[in-house]
């Protein structure tokens, strides 16, 4: 249906209807990229929404602004987070302008992403209660489960040891039960006793203390016929 | 108005300083031109890079009348370029333009016009609409000599031409209208580089660049710059090379191309690549390109904070710079010292700066890197301190700040950032004791690093040296006439003395 418009992206030809069928396109589209974020479809979500940016950026100036569009760009930022893409959310940010970068959909992301980098992981979490939008849910959820991985890295570096109540709260499970199993799974090398759980497996051993031979030899060597070049 | 004052100003000393000043530039233009013809001719780039050069020197004394009085002279008039170039310019002082049109018709007459000389013509016209800010008409008379560019396909005009592809965007870029010619260079990319006009392409894949950097557009920016084909190591090369021979429009191109992608690597988080990067094109940069020098800077020293490294002093007090860089000094302070308090109202003074600058959500990524030092000096002052005071230290304002400090401390910790642990039952930190660098590998992985860097150096410099292609050719000759006048001398004696051994 939409092939047969002239007027819409690549070609965006002028005719008389012309901005009726762009709205009418970019709506499709932002139906689309709300479904697949209902029906928890990652990689629908990208490709419809790459489909709908040009109806943001290039079709701008003949359009009027969809209410919708914030939403959006903010989703496909936290979208961007949660699968850990950091450097396309910076290029995403760089697209924006310093009104959008107020509006609180937008400004949700980025308070995120500060919070996230910083380690501020609770700030991360309390987020979730004050989403702008109900359709934020679903990558919120994604969010607390890099979250907790991230806090689970950061612990056994930290910490020598944490008492089971302490790490089934970092951890932001409900049960210990959970929290052993998630231990098992994912990181068998911490240590469960006399109530708490033990890092210390997980720490590096200690600096190896022996002069690296090879790879000294190699420099040195290195270095000579270079210098032989030289004279 | 102002066209009466220049009126006045040409009018009255007509007779005395414009039969002294005017002839004598409209001398130098004709020279260029001629310049222009046996490179052309010849085939002699170099010629014609040097033609260029010239002309940039007159461009403060180019007069419309001037303008017209070349144009006449080297074009045929009537011919089609000739009538387009001459409607572009203004017809203020008709009077004085037919007495140089008559003059110069009988002084030269006209001979074939080589399409370089057209060219020429399109590029003078240019910059003197885009001096006289007369950007509707440049713009026009651009596009104009672009579709003309299209068509002519000769080494001897890459030249020329890439000076032009220049002024056609900046042009547009004068009147905020880049989006619209972006179509139009990436054909001409296509164009140069199925020509192998390497000096076209590279000042077209800088014009895209920058086209697309002008609206944020990093995403496409990287793409183009990671598809297109770049002579990286040979441009180095080239750039020393050009040096040598005093034209550095190929080094100009390519310290923009290094800011250009200094500044998509910023964004994309490749730091480190982006400062090697930034600081080459600040270096590079010829020392008459303040405002190009300040840019790079600036950029380099937000990279470098967020690398977490701290820019020398130096840095800030370069000649000419201490002011622009001024509020990136106050930054480089508070993010030194690790006062969020402070870094959080400098990036609120100096806010219109550096949105001017498009750098301020690069300063708020710094807000991170604030906390970090600040952090790092806590761990080396304290061997233990609460967490409840890390967050008072640290100004961290949230509801719960000990928590908050806590996974921020862990997070370090896990970074690398700092050496410690955490004690959550106790809630306190406990630094571990530093232990002596010189008993790690540290020392010698610094040194092996900088000697590489100092070997590579030289093997660059010994690989970029080079000679101008003929001076080693002519004084071969030198010798070789020597060598041949000799032989002929003797071969000479030789008749001789067999002439008298014959008698």
């Amino acid at each position: 249906m939409l092939t047969g418009f002239r007027s819409l992206p690549p070609l965006f030809e002028e005719t008389p209807n012309s901005v009726h069928e762009l709205t009418l396109a970019r709506d499709i589209f932002e139906h689309a990229v709300l479904l697949s974020v209902k029906i928890e479809d990652q990689d629908a979500f990208e490709r419809d929404f790459f489909q709908l940016k040009p109806y943001y950026t290039d079709a701008r100036n003949r359009l009027p602004e969809s209410p919708n569009e914030y939403m959006i760009l903010g989703l496909n930022l936290l979208r961007l987070l949660v699968q850990n893409r950091i450097a396309e959310f910076h290029t995403e940010l760089e697209l924006l302008t310093s009104t959008a970068l107020e509006n609180p959909c937008i400004k949700h992301a980025v308070e995120l992403e500060q919070s996230f980098m910083e380690g501020a992981y609770n700030r991360v979490l309390s987020a979730k209660q004050n989403v702008p939008n109900e359709t934020y849910g679903y990558f919120m959820d994604l969010l607390a489960k890099t979250v907790r991985d991230e806090i689970a890295g950061c612990s056994e570096k930290a910490y020598d040891y944490l008492s089971i109540n302490d790490a089934r709260q970092m951890l932001l499970f409900t049960s210990d039960q959970e929290l052993l199993e998630y231990s098992k799974e994912e990181h068998p090398e911490w240590e469960v006793k006399d109530g708490s759980v033990f890092f210390q497996k997980a720490k590096d051993s200690a600096p190896c203390k022996e002069i690296p031979s090879l790879q000294l030899i190699n420099q040195t060597l290195s270095y000579a016929r270079e210098l032989e070049r030289i004279v | 108005m102002t066209q009466d004052v220049e009126m006045k100003e040409q009018l009255p000393p007509s007779n005395s300083l414009s039969s002294s000043s005017t002839p004598s530039t409209l001398q130098h233009l004709k020279e260029i031109a001629s310049l222009i013809e046996t490179g052309a001719h010849a085939r002699e780039v170099r010629r014609i890079v040097r033609a260029v050069r010239l002309t940039m020197a007159l461009r403060r004394k180019l007069k419309a009348s001037l303008l017209s009085a070349f144009l006449n002279s080297v074009l045929t008039p009537g011919s089609d370029a000739h009538a387009r170039l001459v409607l572009y310019l203004p017809k203020e002082d008709e009077h004085d333009m037919e007495v140089d049109t008559a003059s110069s018709i009988t002084q030269a007459p006209v001979k074939h016009s080589l399409p370089e000389i057209e060219i020429f013509c399109y590029l003078l016209v240019l910059i003197f609409l885009i001096d006289k800010k007369k950007y509707s008409e440049a713009k026009a008379c651009s596009s104009a000599c672009i579709a003309r560019l299209k068509i002519i396909n000769r080494r001897t005009v890459d030249v020329l031409a890439a000076r032009l592809y220049f002024y056609y965007s900046l042009c547009y870029e004068l009147t905020g209208d880049l989006a619209e010619i972006r179509g139009n260079l990436l054909a001409l990319h296509r164009i140069a580089t199925l020509r192998h006009d390497e000096l076209g392409q590279e000042t077209l894949l800088n014009l895209l660049l920058r086209n697309y950097l002008h609206y944020n557009l990093y995403d496409q920016a990287e793409k183009l710059r990671s598809k297109a084909p770049r002579f990286e190591a040979h441009s180095n090369q080239q750039a020393i090379i050009s040096l040598h021979y005093g034209t550095n429009c190929i080094l100009l191109q390519f310290c923009r191309y290094l800011l250009y992608l200094g500044k998509i690597r910023t964004i994309q988080l490749e730091y480190t690549d982006a400062k090697e990067s930034l600081l080459q094109a600040a270096r590079k940069a010829p020392v008459a390109a303040l405002g190009f020098r300040v840019q790079c800077n600036k950029w380099a020293i937000i990279v470098r904070l967020l690398l977490g490294e701290i820019p020398e002093r130096t840095v800030f007090m370069q000649k000419g710079m201490e002011k622009a860089l001024r509020p990136y000094f106050e930054l480089t302070n508070a993010v030194r010292i690790g006062d969020l308090e402070l870094f959080r109202s400098v990036a609120e003074k100096f806010s219109s700066t550096f949105s001017a600058d498009r750098t301020n959500n690069l300063i708020v990524r710094l807000r991170h890197n604030v906390i970090r030092t600040g952090l790092r000096n806590i761990s080396i002052s304290y061997s233990r301190i609460s967490l409840a005071d890390v967050a008072k230290k640290l100004r961290l304002d949230s509801p719960n700040p000990v928590a908050d400090a806590e996974s921020i401390v862990s997070k370090a910790i896990r970074d690398g950032a700092i050496d410690a642990t955490v004690d959550h039952a106790n809630g306190w930190m406990v630094s571990k004791e530093t232990g002596d660098i010189y008993s790690t590998n540290e020392p010698q992985m610094a040194f092996n690093s900088r000697i590489a860097f100092c070997l590579n150096m030289h093997n660059e410099a010994v690989r970029a040296l080079r000679f101008p292609p003929n001076s080693h050719k002519e004084k071969e000759s030198a010798e070789k006439r020597r060598e041949r006048q000799q032989q002929e001398q003797e071969l000479a004696k030789h008749i001789a003395e067999e002439d008298d051994d014959e008698f």
